[in-house]
């Protein structure tokens, strides 16, 4: 962050820089570089920056429910806050920059933030910066948890994480026959939570902390051409983790999720140090291109190849009363070591043709392929010590696993212009492809698994526009298959998709949407049965311009799912059914009061209310309201204050310890340029 | 290694060799033309105005022309329509400036998406952007550029929505559905304007389905911020490559804690580790066998201990240990 932060601070001096006393002509326009001051985007006369800074404070007025739920999904805190900044730096010159545009939004111990940063000198280069901070906390109440009648409740896979995503891309040459890139992206995590140690005969909540990171580097060009484009790409990632690595030690021992004694003796864990060392590589390249070799065809390509691999170390020593299933073994002590490494060559193509035979007639026709062969190896070393040295029991596994998949589609499209508002468009799709898993030696699972996907697939659409006024586009689109990966898989199937709009006045709008998926995979003696639909309406108002707007929504969803399983304890058949039925709402009132004058135009009072709510019924009855209402109020004219309010309540009545409420009252300072 | 479907498209060969002989031969080339321009050395007839002419009526039209990105087509001498930058969209304008008959001029606003987009693509088809154009749904539903981009744009912002709540405002203005799954519960940070709709998904087209954004050339775009989950593990999870996080969760939301499909996790893993015959109705036409659907152990789900099947086999996304994802 510090360079950028250095580059932000130098750049807007750069832009102040006096021009030289007596400039010599010659070296003030460059003989090969048209000079760009009769395309200035911006006349001396206007500010060197423009934009707004809006500083805050919010305040959280205390949860009512589970707080651990609501920083799982809402997580707003209170404090100081910048809320949100965006403006713009124009260099009328024209020296190091034309124009840098930064954003950013809720820095200051948010769970969220962001910085976007947009320089570009035009002809020249283009330099683009967005980072994102994220709080990832997770801690829900489990619904199934062991320890409760021992008094605590847990969620034995929870976690509070900070991510930091960056990218920064140099775009040179812009609008030239050819014009390199570079770009680099960091994504790292780090953080802490609840995870399991696992033993065969039990599992035990433990502490841990993780830390990932992933850099990535890619160097590209686009070549373009009178009637062509290439672009071509190389690029490499390195992944480094070592998660999940924990220690715990406790004289007590920790007793676990299983309360039954194992032979009569009770299991725990008093100590336990478990790392994973992971290092990944990966090289990828990228082509691709577009022509256009005659008026009436145009072709479309990507090639796309990646190789990324890993290599683990992953260490764990462990004490307490624990036993082995397989062995019926108790055992003291344990020294359990991995190492494993695993590839996964990823290879992607696809080749495109738009043909314009008549006027009114496109014609498409695509081929693409993503095939992944993956392979790994793990070596297992597994000491157990039952007292003494001499008791030792070792165990040495060398496992290899190998996955598949290899997945192609060809698809032919007619698009006709039946009329001058009507566009029909249909086609035939047929995707096949084939995949299989297996893990050797066979130890528990099914051996090789071949899976064969073969679907047929039919879709007519139609699409009418009447100027901006009216516009209808309908979709019906019919699967049949013939193999599946997965008995959830899509099968035979039918999509329904229907999207109208239509200006109803000139100030409103209104908008529909009409969404529907059956689908029926026939496994043996045991359908996979799926239905679901939507159906939205949209209003948008605008009765007086920006003086007074609305807009709204009202949406009703229906999921229904039926499933056989069979319980792997018993054997008895049970039916997963899973049902929801949604109603979601939301409308959002923007009104601008405007004092007399022009000074009352430029800088009204604003007045935003309104919200959000969802209302489900089925296997998880929820409601979650989110009400907002937001006032801002000019000073002067460049500053203004602002208030706000947000509510956040959810409630589930199966679940309800997840169940919360949470006011947000925040207000502070805009200063606007 | 498995082989590839014998009962697909054939002549592929011969297709990319004629196509490949299509772009290296196409006709004529300028050697001097940027991208996008149309390589003409064109002359302005009387027909023609000039944007000079255009202003004299339409000033603020043509202030906001030359403080956008689009300035650069009346600057450019290379593009071909150096001074006419209105009427390379807009036809000659001379009869039009001359009669202010607003049947004179062509409007693109008022044409069908296929020829507005003929214009607009005139100089940006042969661009990076555009090279997934033949998969993008938008394309299929004939949604014209200009629906989401405004040409006459004013300001730095460009010609299109730039900042998170103006993209995410766009893109929902038509995709209703999907702005009801974001007022859900759990969900990624849209409503927020933490994330926005093309973090994911590639407006112009992607080679992924959905129009998916792709991270490192062509693995799925989830992993830009998920990058603990791309692996490659030694012992892969199948659905999460087979039919990627869909398989499992609702990426805009969902009344299920952590984005799942099913308010319980067992019944998400039960769905397909049924215990059920593996070999399923595609049996009888294809050999076909379904994955996943025999589990490893006899765990009575009646107990509290076996109900919440991720507290053991944590590593559900793929383990580099453990081929049971215990650890």
């Amino acid at each position: 962050m510090k360079p950028i932060l250095v580059f932000l601070a130098v750049l807007p001096l750069a832009a102040q820089i006096p021009p030289p006393a007596a400039p010599a002509p010659a070296a003030a326009a460059p003989a090969a570089t048209p000079e760009p001051a009769a395309a200035s985007p911006a006349p001396s006369s206007e500010n060197w920056v423009t934009g707004y800074i809006e500083v805050g404070y919010r305040g959280l007025t205390g949860v009512g429910g589970s707080y651990s739920t609501y920083r799982s999904v809402v997580d707003l805190g209170s404090g100081l806050k910048l809320n949100d900044t965006d403006f713009t730096i124009l260099d009328p010159k024209h020296r190091l920059f034309d124009r840098i545009r930064v954003r950013a939004d809720h820095w200051g111990d948010d769970p969220w933030s962001s910085l976007h940063i947009f320089v570009e000198k035009r002809e020249l280069y283009k330099f683009l910066v967005d980072v994102r901070r994220l709080s990832y906390f997770n801690d829900l109440t489990s619904y199934a948890d062991p320890n409760l009648t021992r008094g605590t409740g847990l969620d034995q896979q929870s976690f509070d994480t900070r991510r930091y995503v960056g990218s920064y891309r140099l775009e040179l040459l812009n609008n030239h026959r050819v014009s390199p890139y570079l770009e680099y992206e960091h994504d790292s995590s780090t953080g802490s939570g609840v995870t399991v140690f696992q033993t065969s005969a039990d599992e035990f909540a433990v502490p841990d902390t993780t830390t990932d990171s992933t850099d990535l580097y890619r160097v590209g060009t686009h070549i373009s051409g009178q009637r062509f484009h290439v672009t071509l790409e190389a690029g490499g990632t390195v992944f480094k983790s070592s998660q999940n690595t924990y220690t715990y030690t406790s004289q007590a021992g920790n007793p676990g999720n299983n309360p039954v004694p194992v032979f009569g003796q009770t299991l725990d864990l008093t100590s336990l140090l478990d790392a994973y060392g992971i290092r990944g590589t990966s090289l990828f390249t990228k082509g691709t291109f577009t022509a256009t070799p005659f008026r009436w065809l145009d072709v479309y390509g990507n090639f796309m190849y990646s190789e990324p691999k890993s290599t683990v170390n992953y260490l764990q020593y462990d004490s307490g009363n624990l036993f082995l299933e397989s062995q019926i073994l108790f055992y003291n002590s344990e020294q359990y070591l991995v190492a494993s490494d695993a590839k996964l060559p990823h290879t992607s193509g696809n080749v495109g043709i738009e043909v314009r035979p008549l006027k009114r007639i496109r014609l498409l026709e695509s081929w693409s392929t993503d095939r992944l062969h993956g392979s790994g190896s793990a070596s297992q070393n597994d000491t157990l010590n039952s007292g003494s040295p001499s008791s030792s029991t070792v165990i040495a596994d060398l496992l290899e696993a190998a996955l598949t998949s290899n997945y192609s589609q060809a698809e032919s499209t007619v698009m006709v212009d039946a009329t001058r508002n009507l566009t029909l468009r249909g086609g035939y799709r047929y995707v096949w492809g084939n995949a299989s898993d297996l893990v050797l030696p066979v130890q528990g699972l099914p051996g090789v698994i071949n899976e064969n996907l073969r679907r047929n697939v039919g879709f007519i659409a139609a699409t009418y526009r009447m100027g901006s006024k009216l516009s209808l586009t309908a979709e019906f689109e019919k699967g049949s298959s013939s193999g599946a990966y997965f008995r959830t898989s899509l099968y035979n199937y039918t999509k329904v998709r229907g999207i109208a709009r239509y200006q109803l006045l000139k100030t409103l709008r209104a908008s529909a949407d009409y969404n529907v998926l059956s689908n029926n995979n026939p496994n043996d003696g045991s359908p996979y049965l799926f239905f679901s639909h939507q159906e939205t309406l949209g209003l948008d108002w605008t009765p007086k311009g920006d003086k007074l707007s609305f807009d709204g929504s009202y949406s009703h969803c229906s999921f229904h799912s039926e499933i056989d399983y069979l319980n792997p304890g018993t054997l008895t058949p049970l039916l997963s059914d899973y049902r929801e039925d949604c109603h979601s709402i939301s409308g959002y009132l923007n009104t601008s009061i405007h004092a007399p004058g022009k000074e009352g135009k430029d800088h009204p009072v604003q007045l935003s209310a309104g919200g959000a709510a969802v209302l489900t019924s089925g296997s998880n009855p929820t409601t979650y309201y989110q009400p907002t209402a937001r006032l801002s109020m000019p000073l002067t004219k460049h500053v203004g204050i602002f208030a706000e309010w947000r509510y956040y309540g959810l409630g589930e009545s199966f679940y309800g310890y997840d169940s919360f409420r949470a006011h947000l009252i925040a207000g502070g300072l805009r200063y606007t340029r | 290694m498995l082989s590839t479907n014998p009962k697909g498209p054939r002549g592929a060969g011969l297709i990319a060799c004629a196509l490949l002989a299509l772009i290296l031969f196409p006709g004529k080339a300028s050697p001097q033309a940027p991208p996008g321009a149309t390589g003409r050395a064109k002359t302005f007839g009387d027909t023609y105005a000039g944007s000079d002419t255009c202003q004299t009526c339409h000033e603020d039209l043509f202030n906001n022309l030359r403080k956008s990105a689009h300035s650069v087509v009346d600057t450019d001498a290379r593009l071909g329509w150096k001074d006419h930058a209105c009427e390379s969209c807009h036809g000659p304008g001379a009869e039009h400036a001359g009669s202010a008959d607003a049947t004179k001029i062509l409007n693109p606003a008022k044409l069908t998406a296929e020829r507005t987009d003929k214009i607009c693509l005139t100089c940006h088809l042969n661009t990076v952007k555009q090279s997934d154009r033949v998969n993008s749904s938008h394309m299929k539903d004939t949604v014209s550029c200009v629906a989401c981009h405004t040409v006459h744009a004013n300001g730095p912002a460009g010609l299109v929505a730039r900042t998170a709540p103006q993209i995410n405002t766009l893109c929902t203005s038509c995709h209703l559905d999907v702005k009801a799954q974001f007022a859900k519960p759990f969900r990624h940070k849209v409503p927020e304007n933490e994330m926005t709709c093309v973090d994911c998904h590639n407006p112009h087209g992607s080679a992924r389905q959905t129009m998916l954004q792709t991270f490192a050339s062509n693995e799925p775009g989830c992993f830009k911020c998920h990058g603990d989950k791309r692996g490659p593990f030694t012992f892969e999870h199948a659905p999460v490559k087979y039919e990627g996080c869909g398989s499992c969760h609702e990426p805009h939301g969902s009344v299920n804690a952590r984005m799942l499909n099913r308010n319980e996790v067992r019944f998400t893993c039960l769905e397909c580790h049924s215990n059920l015959p593996s070999v399923g109705a595609a049996a009888s036409k294809v050999g076909n066998s379904v994955a996943g659907t025999v589990p490893p152990a006899f765990h009575d789900l009646r107990l509290p201990r076996y109900q919440n099947c991720t507290v053991c086999h944590q590593k559900v996304h793929g383990s580099y240990a453990d081929r049971f994802f215990l650890r």
